[in-house]
């Protein structure tokens, strides 16, 4: 098999990446001279908008190159898909940024271009047909995290996120490369197809099977799966809430983007061995996801760990990559990108301004307060639980179908039934909103700009849920790319 | 297009009401026309168009509904009773009416869509998003313990109901059917072979059984309505919400029917021990919504005696039931909150003798109790008797120990009006309002309609009832079939 020379660029296929990397110089430059972050958020997100379309000019009318440079990087349906999922983040990340940063004094001019270079990363990483793509993403995507965890200088609870997630961070990153050198010394290449092909003429050695190990474990890192998930719930509750907001949302899809092409590439090739391992993985994320949610009084740990969980539910649709899994966890991934930041965006306006103060019993009495505000919350709870109709069930339904389909049904068993214990959680924050009386003045904060992104992931998670199947149809077509390509 | 209607109503006269909260008058004139509205589409249900749609078409599922058999029925008389149940929300409720009246147009919207589902992702949708609106209303409107009843009740169902989405998820990927619209599944998976239709009706079954609610699974009836709100209308949206029984009719029982030959005797034993044990704890209650509770308790265990037994008067019989009962639990749940209103006190000990002051009250109480303890030429007796006659088709001896519950039900129900309304007189007492006299005339309307003429909807629940006995036949034929290849193999006789 020969490969098309290294330098065939498809342009279009790097255009969104290009917009968010010019958008995000160009930010760092208007932020020096603009005092209030307002603008260059204002500019940031024309140039998210800017990449949108450039994303979809290209859904719309998909050319014959899939790729760009011989197969590293993927401009197809699951790229595609996946792009607008981190876009859809990061927008609502800014605009739940834009009213907190200054009241929360956090105002620097560098905030909003680190975000869009992480996200520029994440799309990098979403869209790798190679190994050391994927490397190059996930570095451009984690390094500004890492600052913008710490963002709150300090402050000792910010400063010890930002430390313990860029160390353990780095310990992924270095599982991961460590892996990608073993799997070229098993294969010889770094482009998946290649590897994939070489992996299936030759040999399974120890070397590649360890290598692919060393990559879930990588991947899994940032994708917060059990037992590397600890960083998650520390960080989530040290970084500030717009910043939350932002990785709770760009990096899991990013990561899991990653974890669907590898998987639906180069594992087949390594045996039952490396499924089983990502399959106990994901069991042991569902049960410590849940059970550990269930242990908290914080919503902002509740929420941290119920992200975990939702690891483990997106791992599910890993373990099916032939049958509808891409779809389905592409289709997870935007349900989830809209509740969570929704019920995030909703959180960033119930704290101190110090971030402290996200115990349970501050929510008492929201209902009456604040109708709007904790009727908001309650959708993204229940779609988080699954309830249905809306997106977070069809999302559910989508992953169990395509696990058990794929013949795991002791997984899906086992999903379903820690589901029981998620809901248990999540209402019991709904139960404190509705079915208690206030002991607490809820802070006054007002925001125009978190209210229209309130909005937004309000409208999208019940329309999601209430038709599903109009993008759920867009991404069955990512299907075949991924895997038969 | 009427079955879209009857389901998008509730749902529009919904966002209507939580617009206008703001006016008292509006709201009570919206949940007026909510209610009649429906009912008007309901009168007009049977036999109208299906509707289909594609929903989530990579997977196979339609949101597919159709008017057929027992379906119409349920909602008719489900629309019949929430008419005068929101008149009560929005006229009783003192604080935040609107949003009482909102969720129990929801809840309705639900019910419809779990009564017209064809396709069971989008019944499985309605049956779990049904309930968050009882959850809502138990929390928001309940009593002191509401938080510790709701919290059960959300266990129990979502227990339930999420391991009932696992059987329906793998129903499918199991059986290869072509998608989840019932006449697809029921080609299909009475191919599965008998031990894997017996674990997916085991998961489908434990979901169900919560609702229906079987013995030991029903605790959670009894926290709920007596915790409720003491207008009532809380606990006849949940005598409403019973639909156990109609999932194994509609689903379980046609889909799976090796299975079900397997489980049914143990659930028929279940049933049994339901109804009489909810009769006999009724006798012993002091508290009327608990006394009610059990009450239903034990018709539920009827109904579940009739639908296990696999005798197609039994199953026509269960459902039957199951709609006549909304009618009288639901009036009796009403009568108790008229008696909450005069009295603040749901304890029996606190009444005596409120048919001197109250004749009227007490005149349309003892014919509700008639209708609930399945006195003959009422509401409940037709299905009552039909469940159980085709109980003893199959299994004499569970069928007779549930006809305890019926002989028990008379002494319960005679013990009930005299602690009420007899002996000594304790506080004189208002007669029936007005307003009252128009929420208890539907009951009153359905009650005799049901029961003096049953045989137009017995025929249409037939027709659904046929679709079980059709596949249990099916399933009888294919084991002949195989005793007689296995005959003709030489050597094969066994």
């Amino acid at each position: 098999m020969t490969f098309p020379p290294v330098l065939d660029i498809d342009w279009s296929t790097l255009a969104p990446a290009l917009t968010l990397l010019i958008t995000a110089v160009a930010a760092l430059f208007f932020g020096l001279f603009h005092k209030d972050s307002r603008h260059v958020a204002i500019a940031s997100l024309i140039g998210v908008g800017t990449a949108f379309l450039f994303a979809l000019s290209r859904f719309l009318q998909p050319s014959d190159s899939v790729a760009s440079f011989g197969l590293r990087y993927y401009g197809d349906t699951a790229a595609l898909g996946f792009t607008f999922i981190i876009l859809l983040g990061t927008a609502l990340a800014i605009l739940v940024s834009f009213d907190q940063l200054r009241r929360q004094d956090l105002e620097r001019p560098e905030y909003y271009p680190l975000m869009l270079l992480s996200a520029l990363g994440a799309i990098v990483m979403a869209s790798a047909g190679d190994l050391i793509t994927l490397v190059l993403g996930l570095e451009i995507m984690s390094l500004p995290v890492y600052a913008l965890s710490a963002w709150r200088t300090g402050d000792r609870q910010s400063e010890e996120a930002g430390m313990k997630y860029f160390l353990l961070g780095a310990f992924g990153s270095a599982m991961l490369i460590y892996g990608i050198a073993l799997l070229y010394g098993a294969g010889g290449t770094f482009v998946y197809e290649g590897l994939s092909q070489a992996l299936a003429a030759g040999q399974l050695t120890l070397l590649a099977t360890l290598g692919g190990g060393l990559v879930l474990v990588g991947l899994g890192f940032k994708a917060a799966m059990a037992p590397f998930h600890q960083w998650a719930p520390d960080v989530y509750t040290g970084a500030p809430t717009p910043v939350v907001t932002f990785m709770s949302v760009v990096i899991k899809v990013a990561a899991f983007a990653a974890l669907l092409r590898v998987i639906g590439t180069v594992f087949p090739q390594l045996g039952a061995w490396v499924l089983l391992a990502l399959a106990i993985m994901v069991a042991a994320t569902l049960i410590i996801g849940n059970f550990s949610a269930l242990m908290q009084r914080g919503v902002k740990r509740i929420l941290a760990y119920s992200a975990v969980a939702h690891a483990g539910y997106l791992g599910l649709a890993l373990l099916a990559p032939d049958n509808g899994g891409t779809a389905a966890a592409a289709f997870y991934l935007t349900a989830y990108a809209l509740m969570n930041a929704g019920a995030f965006a909703v959180l960033s306006l119930m704290t101190d301004a110090n971030d402290r103060g996200d115990d349970l019993e501050r929510f008492a009495g929201l209902g009456r307060k604040r109708p709007w505000l904790a009727a908001a919350l309650t959708f993204f709870l229940l779609s988080l639980g699954g309830i249905p109709p809306l997106a977070g069930f069809a999302g559910k339904v989508l992953v169990f179908q395509a696990v058990i389909e794929a013949g795991w049904i002791w997984l899906g068993v086992l999903g379903i039934l820690t589901s029981v214990v998620a809901l248990v959680y999540y209402f019991r924050i709904i139960g404190y909103m509705y079915f208690r009386e206030s002991e607490y003045e809820p802070p006054r904060l007002r925001s125009t700009a978190t209210n229209v992104a309130i909005g937004f992931a309000l409208v999208g998670t019940v329309l999601f849920g209430l038709f599903p199947g109009l993008w759920h149809d867009l991404l069955r077509v990512s299907q075949t790319l991924v895997a038969g390509l | 297009m009427i079955s879209l209607f009857v389901i998008l109503l509730p749902v529009v006269v919904a966002l209507l009401v939580s617009l206008g909260r703001g006016s008292s008058q509006f709201v009570r004139g919206m949940a007026f026309l909510g209610g009649v509205g429906t009912f008007a589409f309901a009168l007009f249900l049977s036999g109208s168009e299906p509707f289909n749609a594609a929903w989530l078409p990579g997977i196979g599922v339609s949101f597919a509904l159709d008017a057929t058999g027992a379906g119409p029925v349920l909602v008719l008389v489900a629309a019949l009773v929430m008419i005068p149940t929101l008149l009560v929300a929005a006229t009783r409720v003192e604080q935040n009416a609107a949003s009482f009246v909102v969720l129990l147009l929801l809840a309705q919207a639900g019910l419809n869509g779990i009564f017209l589902a064809k396709d069971l992702i989008v019944f499985y949708i309605f049956w779990e998003a049904t309930l968050i609106p009882g959850l809502l209303l138990l929390g928001l409107f309940g009593g002191d313990k509401r938080r510790e009843a709701a919290t059960k009740y959300l266990v129990y169902a979502v227990a339930g109901s999420f391991l009932m989405l696992i059987s329906i998820l793998s129903l499918k990927a199991l059986s290869g059917a072509a998608s989840f619209h019932i006449t697809d599944l029921m080609i299909a998976t009475p191919a599965l072979s008998a031990s894997v239709q017996t674990w997916l009706f085991v998961g489908m079954a434990i979901g169900m059984a919560v609702k229906l609610p079987l013995w030991p699974l029903h605790s959670w009836l009894i926290d709920l309505n007596e915790q409720n709100h003491h207008s009532g209308a809380a606990d006849v949206l949940g005598s409403l919400y019973k639909v156990g029984a109609f999932g194994f009719f509609a689903w379980a029982l046609p889909l799976l029917p090796a299975g079900a030959e397997r489980v049914a005797p143990i659930l028929l034993i279940l049933s049994a021990v339901t109804a009489v044990y909810g009769a006999l704890a009724a006798i012993g209650q002091q508290h009327l919504k608990r006394f009610l509770a059990y009450g239903s308790l034990s018709h539920m265990g009827i109904i579940g005696v009739g639908l296990f037994g696999l005798h197609i008067a039994g199953l026509s019989g269960a459902i039957y039931f199951l709609a006549a009962q909304m009618v009288s639990t639901g009036a009796l749940f009403l009568v108790a909150g008229m008696l909450y209103h005069r009295r603040r006190s749901f304890m029996l000990r606190d009444y005596g003798g409120l048919a001197k002051s109250a004749p009227a009250l007490a005149a349309v109480s003892l014919f509700m109790i008639f209708a609930y303890i399945g006195v003959p030429g009422l509401s409940n007796f037709p299905g009552e008797f039909m469940a159980l006659l085709g109980a003893f088709q199959t299994s004499a001896w569970a069928a007779g120990f549930a006809t305890l519950a019926v002989i028990a039900a008379g002494v319960y129900g005679v013990n009930l009006f005299q602690k009420l309304f007899q002996g000594p007189t304790t506080v004189p007492t208002r007669d029936l309002s007005a307003l009252e006299l128009y929420v208890l005339v539907p009951f009153v309307a359905g009650v005799l309609w049901l029961g003096i003429a049953p045989a137009p909807q017995l025929r249409q629940i037939e027709q659904q009832a046929s679709l079980v006995t059709l596949q249990m036949d099916r399933l009888a034929q294919a084991a002949t079939a195989d005793t007689q290849m296995l005959a003709a193999v030489p050597g094969g006789e066994r």
